[in-house]
């Protein structure tokens, strides 16, 4: 019973990790079909701005979440001016954008680099002590997670779900010349979300390093785990993406009890190839049909 | 005189001149540094066939080289097979390896197609990475089965240091001088060639290429497997030259590096990936001194050229060549065409 509930904290607290990272990923691809490969150095880059806040200038922690909100918010925002706006219109936007956020990427990492240097570092953004849960000590930190990701997904189905905004952002991920012939203004819904998805990105940032500390490389295995439930989910889908990251979560703590921590990663890419040769679409996203 | 016979006398013309070179400069640093450009020269062809031309967004490639590279290091040290055996093995086991990640990813479409394989090339460099269990203990110490972080070395060389003394590095010069040809007459007669419509076609317009019989992946699988060859042979011929084979290969800042040869170049021209392979490296070299932003600038380079110029310093010799079509900026369709006819 014991080692249930260890496994099923440990894994529940994954799946929460990897949900805060994925569902700014997801939210990107599926309304601007644009694949963010600078989305893990957002990550890191949230991360190290709350460190700043809290450490450097002694803040408290609510004034570094929001400052790393607001740095991955003008991010994102400059990643549309800069990179996204000037492609729009090519026929390989989707090649391409995912060419240039690599470029992107590498040049933020490269940044934080410089300006803190390759030492590990501690996240201040912590919440000390835990519950204990049927003799297991569950720390609060890992319920914060928890939390963080179930309200991240709540305001992201709120927003597409019930505002005006989110209508547009459906609006255009559904057919982004038809949206534009009904009046959307194409340019502000991809400034919006991609601005929305950069402090998404400083959140669970803040969030992940909380757990592994900062490094100036902590968003690639964030990221590339995103990218994973992404895909299995089925691109773009962003309560398909959350419900696959806590799956996969426990998923991964269940393999890791079993084979070992090395193997884990590999046993569940072997498992995802597995459901997309039998689903290629994702678990659950549409099967597309393409009109000629 | 067709496209196709006058790029292959090109190549051969180029690669008579590059012949000359070891008699001119000796020094050792040009060579060796020509070397490599030789095998990132081979990398990124084939890599351009997968991308530019077939459009698979395969980040799988460093992986396949990487299995060159290991799979030959390891025939060398375990089996005791001499290098020039091992390096034609282990491009037929990254063959075998492409087929298999083929199969699993190439039923899937872009974007996906891109996550899969680099999620894959991850999960590669994080068994050699993690494994620490001693397969062997060599007087160095404890070696893992697949090297762990420290790699390969010691596992044996090509025979020229035997035939040529401290010259032996002219010997690797003119091995990678003839792979390097071999693969660009490859790529050659593969995009002038009929195969090469059909990839154009998936490419292009996938459902409709598909609804008049080309097999997706059937086509695909082909250019994967056929380029995976070169890339593997790179591999070996990357371990037998330098004599060492660790993790580095595997690392994000190398296949950025060669995806900024190919994009910088002109990705699915014929001659574009070799263009920017030497372009980089030259610029490589003269910003050696300021080594802490080379990722800066490389991260730049991929973004400023995706931005202004996507089709690379070959397509941009295109546009002012042919003075038309390309740069009226007609209907979307009509660009994605054009990009396809390699100069």
């Amino acid at each position: 019973m014991e080692i249930f509930v260890q496994v099923l904290a440990s894994g529940l607290t994954l799946g929460a990790m990897y949900a805060v990272s994925t569902i700014g990923l997801a939210l990107v691809y599926g309304a601007l079909n644009m694949l963010n490969m600078a989305q893990g150095a957002l990550l890191a880059f949230g991360g190290y701005v709350c460190f700043y806040v809290m450490q450097q200038l002694g803040l408290p922690a609510p004034v570094g979440v929001l400052a790393a909100m607001v740095v991955g918010a003008a991010l994102g925002l400059t990643i549309y001016l800069l990179v996204a706006r000037p492609m729009l219109a090519s026929p390989a936007f989707e090649t391409q954008i995912f060419i240039a956020t690599i470029g992107i990427g590498s040049v933020l990492q490269s940044v934080i680099l410089q300006l803190f240097g390759p030492q590990p570092k501690a996240q201040p953004m912590t919440l000390p002590g835990g519950v204990s849960l049927g003799g297991v000590v569950v720390p609060w930190q890992n319920i914060l997670i928890l939390a963080v990701a179930a309200a991240m997904l709540a305001g992201v189905a709120w927003l597409l779900g019930r505002t005006r905004a989110g209508l547009a952002i459906r609006a255009t991920a559904q057919s982004r010349e038809a949206a534009q012939l009904m009046g959307i203004r194409i340019g502000r819904v991809y400034a919006q979300v991609l601005a929305l998805s950069g402090a998404l990105a400083a959140l669970s940032g803040i969030m992940v390093s909380s757990l592994s500390g900062l490094l100036p490389t902590m968003g690639a295995d964030p990221m590339l785990k995103a990218f994973v439930i992404c895909v299995v989910a089925g691109l773009g889908n962003v309560p398909g993406a959350a419900i696959a990251a806590l799956l996969l979560g426990i998923l991964e703590a269940v393999i890791q009890y079993i084979f070992g921590v090395q193997y884990a990663f590999a046993i569940l890419l072997a498992l995802v190839i597995g459901v997309l040769i039998w689903r290629p679409y994702g678990l659950f996203g549409k099967r597309q049909v393409v009109r000629l | 005189m067709t496209a196709r016979r006058r790029d292959i006398l090109l190549s051969l013309g180029f690669a008579a001149l590059l012949a000359l070179v070891p008699l001119v400069f000796s020094t050792r640093y040009i060579i060796s540094q020509i070397t490599v450009f030789f095998i990132w020269g081979l990398v990124v062809t084939q890599w351009n066939l997968v991308l530019g031309v077939a459009g698979i967004f395969s980040l799988a490639q460093m992986a396949l080289f990487a299995i060159g590279a290991y799979g030959t290091a390891m025939l060398a040290y375990y089996v005791g097979l001499p290098l020039l055996a091992a390096m034609p093995v282990a491009a037929l086991v990254t063959v075998a390896a492409s087929l298999l990640i083929g199969f699993a990813c190439l039923r899937l479409k872009g974007a996906y197609v891109a996550l899969l394989t680099l999620a894959i090339a991850q999960v590669i460099y994080l068994i050699v990475v993690n494994d620490t269990a001693c397969f062997t203990n060599p007087p160095s110490g404890c070696l893992p089965l697949f090297g762990g972080v420290r790699g390969f070395s010691r596992f044996g060389d090509l025979g020229f240091r035997e035939l040529l003394g401290s010259k032996f590095y002219i010997g690797h010069y003119y091995v990678g001088l003839a792979l390097l040809l071999a693969a660009q007459v490859f790529c050659i007669v593969l995009i002038r060639g009929p195969l090469s419509l059909a990839f154009r076609a998936l490419r292009d317009n996938p459902g409709y290429a598909m609804s008049r019989g080309v097999g997706k992946l059937r086509y695909q699988l082909w250019v994967f497997g056929l380029s995976a060859f070169f890339t593997g042979l790179a591999g070996a011929f990357y371990a037998a030259n330098f004599g060492v084979v660790g993790p580095i290969v595997f690392s994000v800042s190398m296949l950025l590096f060669l995806l900024a040869m190919i994009v910088v170049g002109g990705m699915g021209t014929v001659w574009g990936p070799l263009l920017g392979a030497a372009l980089l490296m030259a610029a490589d070299e003269g910003l050696r001194e300021v080594g802490t932003f080379r990722e800066i600038g490389l991260g730049l380079v991929l973004a400023v050229f995706v931005i202004l110029l996507p089709r690379g310093i070959a397509g941009l010799a295109r546009k002012t060549e042919a003075g038309g079509p390309a740069s009226r900026a007609g209907t979307g369709r009509k660009q994605v065409a054009d990009s396809s006819d390699a100069i």
